[in-house]
Formats: structure tokens, C-alpha cells, sequence
């Protein structure tokens, strides 16, 4: 192998095709589906980008699988999150709210600065990191801290065009009438797939209301 | 038979400014009238001596270090001396300004014999930076006058320290000068000499305070001394030679402190939740800062990191010339137990994790988030202290939006409704403040929680994610 191929391995930019060991762990995410797609599910540790807007679902998409993460007693840990956060709907979820820490910092540099010290700390089983800029060094030492610490970072950010992330799992989410439309930018031991609607209508009927029932009539306003 | 024990520290000030950064600097201490009174080694080896004027100590070594006599500062190391010491003897009294008087007969059965409290003695005073000098005898003035000789005597052999004391000259017994020069001029000029006349001698030509000086010296009159207890708490003030202006110096005289109250917090078995930290500014009001543990510690490498993340987020204006630490309340330390069966994965528990994001971000920017037996959505949430355990009361309402906006905007874009109205109250069933919400989707597929005034208004108040 080339000297160039070689630096470029071990700064992980290349991959080999046959190398399954660097595959994650998977935990499943609630949703058979999305499971199937992802074969097996969200990984149990390392970092997970999604991109998406604020509001279309991208909260409820993960709610089966941090109250799996939570289940071992660690922490759950949100960082600047938009707004102040509903108890209502994530105890309805299942979330043990006195495992949970909201950190509210004034900078993306302090975001940044309590994710890492939550990953490390090892007591934190997922953290949410909102709509913080990331640069290529520091994905890559926070995926180290999460690794430390076995502990998952969820970034949610808009969608961005640029370099990709060292990260376990790339997804694109966008809205739709039924559900999110998914699409895997890149998952770590897999190839990208194309993109597939993930239907949520059983899971949230009051926010999916099914095409052909008239009971709930609907109403335009503003 | 009894037996006291007398330490004598000539130079508590300068050596308490001893550190890595001052090794090799002579320093002296000189009071109101420009003289001596302490002085270093350093400083004693060129020549400075006690009682020097201050011109000729400055002719002597023209880098020498003064610093005012401090009275407050030597009683409060005194006292620190006095604290550590109580570990190892049970009696203890302090002799203002430089001195101790320990007990020692009642902790000989515990040592077994002088040579065991001996070495236990010098070891504790080998990790303090202090100079000191010390004398045993039968009676606490007694010591105190061979220790002041600096004759570094501790035996119980009574005919030893006997003839040491017939031969001390008067001036370092406690007699006031008045009487010293009267007794010299009667030609008595050590304390065997006026120990061999007789008491009723002496009374008659001698005021009251020289007969019950002696009456002390010997043992038959009771000298009453007023052991210390050791109080709650730690606190300590440290005097730096150099005004620091940079907050990251700052941790290394810190650090010193630090270790002082984790010795504390050792011997007894104890740690504490919080401290504070005061910083002493020239031409400056004090700073005072107030660090927290949610989960206790008693290592003094924690509590550094913990100061210094909340050092950071400040600047100095001013230069600080003195730090202070206080804590005044201990907690016994509890064991943690882990699971043996999945081993926790990082050396910080979560309580730990807490501290240290507060520290860094304050306190108002981590919370917890509890639920709350409230209809009204921006009463259900409260924002707790991290990791309270809360016992919910209510069950958890279905439909509620993921985040709740601080402040409901009105609603400026088409919505399409998929659910809704719930009607909404407020306290009192004030029926114009009624609020009836519905779930709705906007052109980018959001969806918000809209809810509609009874003057037909519309606010978002919010957003299902």
C-alpha cells in the first residue's frame, strides 16, 4: 500500500470494503422499519448527525431509542436546545426526567466544551447538541470522547453541504405528510441506501391523521 | 509528675511565605519602629540579625524582602499550628505571639514513652515550614524559658533541665524589665541565683508579680492555661509575595491552600460541599467566590479544577495581593458502591459531572426539568436543580409539543389544522383569558402548537419536533 493510501487509512478517510469489524454496535430504534433499513438500528455509542430542520419530527424519531439508552440508568443530556423543553410530552415518552440535564450555554465554544465533558465522564448515556457548528478535528475528538465514555452524541443540525463528518451515522430527514422522509448519507460498515419514507402514523396519530378518515375535519387558519 | 512541653517559632511570618519561589530570598519581618523581629535564613546568612535596625539590615543585604509585622496574620498561623498539631496532643495553649505550651504527661501512656511522642512530634512539625525551637519541664514557664534559650531539650529527666534553667540568664524569663533592672542591680543576674533566695525575702522588697512568676517557675503556684478546641471549619488566609494579575497564577498559591484543607479534611474523615474563596485586591474591593461540589470532595486536585473553571469566566482588574479560603460546614463522607457487574465507564460520577459544568457555564445555565401537576403548559414544566429525584404526582399529558417557546409569537403563515381544540383555562375560569389549542403543519412541514384567543387571535406556542 502507498505511503499516501496509508496516512489516509489511518486518518480513517478511506475505508477498506472488507473491513466489518469497524461496524457499530446497534441498538434498535423503535421503528421495525427503520431498523430493517439501517440494519439493526442507531449505533450504541459514537456520534449520530442528523440533519434536519426544527419541528418536522426529528425529536420523535428518537425518542423510542434515547429512553433505550436511558434505561441503564445513565444520563440524558440536551445542549442548547431551541426552546424550553415540554416534561409533558417526554415523560409521555418515557424519559425519566431526573436522569435528564439541560444545558443552556451562552457559546457554541461552551456547547461544544459540556458535550465533551459529558461524553467523557462515562455517567451520560446520550447527549443532544443542537444546531452548533462543527468543524472535521473536533467531530473527531468528540466521536474519541464518546467512545471514552460509551456514550452517544446526537447532533441536530440544518442541512449543510461540505466535508462529511467522521461519524457513525449520517442522516438527512425531511417532512412529509405521513411521516419523515429519510435519507442515509453514511453509516459506518454499510453502504448509503436510497431514500425511504418512515410512516408515523401509528406511533402519532394525532399528528398523521390518516387520509381517508373524515372524523377529524380539517380547517385552515391564519 | 507533670511535664509541658514549649515550642518556640521565631519567624512564623517568613516562613509562612515559604514556598518554591521564595527559597533563597532573604526576608524579614520589621515592625512599627523599624526593627527586626523576624527573619529568614537567607537572611541570616548575611549577616542580618534580630533587633537590627532597619538601615543597617539594608546595608547588609541590599536584596533583602520586608514585610510589616502582621499581628492578625501570626495569631491566625499560630492557631493553624495549633490545629494540626491537635492531632497528636490532646493539650494544647497558645502563648500570643509565637509560642505553644503542649501537655505531655497525659500523652505519654498513648506514645509509650518520650521517645514515641518524640518522633510523632517531628514528623508532624517536618511537613510545616516552620523554624521552631522546643524545651521540656516540670512547669509551662519553666519550658518556655529553656525554649526560648533555643536549647532544643525533651527529656523527662528533671535534674537536666533543672541545672539548664539555674543557668539562664534573666532576660529570657518573663519578668517585666523593671524588675530585671532592680534585680541586676542587686547584683542577681541568673535565675539560680534568684531562685536561691528565699520567697518571703523576696516579697518583702519585690512587688507581687515577681513572686508569683516564681511561684509558676516552681510549680507550687497553678498556672492556668486555656487549652484550645478545635473549632468548625477551615479557614485560612495566605499572603503572597507578589501581586499576581493573571488568574492562571494564581492556582499555584492556591493549590497550597487546597492541600491545607484536604490534610483538614482527611484526619477527619470528612469532606465538604462548598467553599469560598476570597481574593484580595490592591486599590480594589475583595472578590469573593463561592465554588460547589454537588457530591462532596475532599481532594484537593478536584477542588483546583473546580476553582480554576470558574477562575476562567472572570478577569482580574486589580492585582491580588492575599487569598483567603473559608468552609464552614463539613459533611461525613459516604462510600459509593458500583456495580461489580458493569463497572461505571469514566472516573466522574454524575453529581461530579454537575459540579464541574456549573463551575465552567454557572449555575442558572444546567437544570434538571421536572413535571408538574399544572394544566397550563407554561406552569407544567419547572426547570429544577439537576438530578433532583421528583416524584410525579400527575400522568403525563399526551399531545404536548416537544419545546414551548419562552414567549408566543403570533402566528404570520398558512397553517393546516390535523387536530384540535383543546380548551385551555386559565386560573379562575377567567373565561376572556381562555386559550383553545390546536396542532397544526405549516408550508415547511412544521409542527406547531397554535392556540387561539377568545378575540379570534392566533400565537404559536409551540413546536412538536
Amino acid at each position: 500500500m502507498s505511503a499516501l493510501l496509508q496516512q489516509l487509512a489511518r486518518r480513517q478517510l478511506v475505508w477498506h470494503g472488507n473491513s466489518q469489524q469497524a461496524a457499530y454496535q446497534a441498538v434498535s430504534s423503535g421503528y421495525p422499519q427503520l431498523d430493517q433499513q439501517l440494519a439493526g438500528g442507531f449505533p450504541s455509542t459514537g456520534l449520530i448527525d442528523i440533519q434536519t430542520d426544527t419541528g418536522i419530527g426529528e425529536l420523535r424519531l428518537l425518542l423510542p431509542y434515547l429512553q433505550q439508552q436511558q434505561r441503564s440508568g445513565r444520563l440524558l443530556v440536551f445542549i442548547s436546545p431551541p426552546a424550553q423543553p415540554c416534561a409533558d410530552m417526554l415523560a409521555a415518552a418515557g424519559i425519566v426526567l431526573s436522569q435528564l440535564v439541560i444545558i443552556t450555554p451562552e457559546t457554541a465554544k461552551e456547547a461544544l466544551w459540556a458535550a465533551e465533558q459529558c461524553l467523557q465522564s462515562g455517567c451520560a448515556a446520550a447527549v443532544l447538541l443542537w444546531q452548533v457548528p462543527l468543524k472535521l478535528a473536533l467531530a473527531r475528538r468528540l466521536q474519541l470522547a464518546a467512545e471514552q465514555g460509551a456514550a452517544t452524541l446526537v447532533l441536530l443540525r440544518r442541512p449543510a453541504a461540505g466535508l462529511s463528518l467522521p461519524v457513525n451515522l449520517s442522516l438527512e430527514l425531511k417532512p412529509h405528510r405521513q411521516g419523515l422522509q429519510l435519507s442515509v448519507h453514511k453509516r459506518k460498515g454499510g453502504w448509503p441506501a436510497a431514500a425511504f419514507l418512515l410512516d408515523m402514523q401509528q406511533y402519532w396519530p394525532a399528528l398523521y391523521p390518516a387520509a381517508d378518515s373524515p372524523a377529524l375535519p380539517q380547517r385552515k387558519a391564519g | 509528675m507533670a511535664l509541658y512541653l514549649y515550642l518556640h517559632f521565631p519567624s512564623l511570618q517568613c516562613d509562612s511565605l515559604a514556598d518554591a519561589e521564595t527559597a533563597g530570598l532573604p526576608v524579614a519581618v520589621v515592625d512599627a519602629q523599624h526593627r527586626i523581629v523576624q527573619l529568614n535564613t537567607a537572611a541570616a546568612q548575611q549577616g542580618v540579625k534580630l533587633d537590627m535596625g532597619l538601615a543597617s539590615a539594608a546595608a547588609l543585604c541590599h536584596k533583602l524582602h520586608l514585610l510589616p509585622y502582621q499581628q492578625h496574620q501570626q495569631q491566625a498561623v499560630l492557631m493553624s499550628i495549633a490545629q494540626q498539631l491537635y492531632q497528636l496532643s490532646a493539650d494544647i495553649a497558645l502563648d500570643e505571639p509565637d509560642g505553644l505550651y503542649l501537655r505531655l504527661c497525659n500523652m505519654l501512656q498513648l506514645y509509650q514513652g518520650l521517645a514515641g511522642y518524640r518522633a510523632a512530634l517531628m514528623a508532624a512539625l517536618a511537613l510545616l515550614p516552620y523554624q521552631y525551637y522546643y524545651a521540656s519541664a516540670a512547669t509551662p514557664l519553666a519550658a518556655k524559658c529553656l525554649a526560648l534559650q533555643r536549647l532544643n531539650l525533651l527529656t523527662e529527666d528533671c535534674t537536666g533541665t533543672d541545672a539548664a534553667l539555674k543557668r539562664s540568664p534573666l532576660s529570657f524569663t518573663e519578668l517585666e524589665p523593671d524588675i530585671q533592672q532592680q534585680l541586676q542591680r542587686l547584683g542577681i543576674d541568673s535565675l539560680g541565683r534568684l531562685l536561691a533566695l528565699s520567697t518571703a525575702e523576696l516579697a518583702r522588697r519585690f512587688d507581687n508579680r515577681l513572686v508569683s512568676y516564681l511561684g509558676r517557675l516552681r510549680g507550687e503556684f497553678f498556672h492556668a492555661l486555656d487549652y484550645i478546641r478545635p473549632g468548625p471549619g477551615f479557614s485560612r488566609y495566605l499572603e503572597l509575595l507578589y501581586d499576581i494579575s493573571d488568574m492562571a497564577v494564581l492556582s499555584a498559591p492556591l493549590s497550597k491552600l487546597l492541600q491545607q484543607l484536604q490534610q483538614q479534611l482527611e484526619r477527619s474523615n470528612t469532606l465538604c460541599h462548598q467553599l469560598t474563596l476570597r481574593l484580595y485586591c490592591r486599590d480594589s474591593e475583595t472578590k469573593s467566590y463561592s465554588v460547589g461540589s454537588a457530591q462532596g470532595e475532599y481532594r484537593a486536585a478536584n477542588w483546583l479544577k473546580l476553582c480554576q473553571l470558574q477562575l476562567e469566566s472572570h478577569r482580574l482588574t486589580a492585582p491580588v495581593y492575599g487569598l483567603q479560603l473559608e468552609v464552614t460546614q463539613f459533611a461525613p463522607q459516604q462510600a459509593q458502591s458500583d456495580d461489580l457487574f458493569q463497572p461505571q465507564q469514566g472516573n466522574v460520577s454524575a453529581l461530579q459531572l454537575v459540579s464541574l459544568l456549573q463551575a465552567r457555564l454557572g449555575r442558572n445555565a444546567v437544570s434538571g426539568l421536572s413535571l408538574q401537576n399544572q394544566h397550563l403548559p407554561e406552569q407544567a414544566s419547572s426547570r429544577p436543580l439537576p438530578l433532583l429525584q421528583t416524584r410525579s404526582l400527575t400522568g403525563a399529558l399526551l399531545q404536548r409539543p416537544a419545546f414551548i417557546l419562552p414567549q408566543p409569537r403570533p402566528l404570520q403563515e398558512a397553517v393546516e389544522i390535523s387536530s384540535g381544540p383543546e380548551r385551555l383555562c386559565p386560573d379562575g375560569w377567567q373565561l376572556a383569558a381562555q386559550r383553545d389549542y390546536f396542532i397544526g403543519r405549516n408550508s415547511k412541514g412544521q409542527w406547531l402548537w397554535l392556540y387561539r384567543t377568545a378575540q379570534q387571535q392566533w400565537f404559536v406556542h409551540g413546536l412538536f419536533s
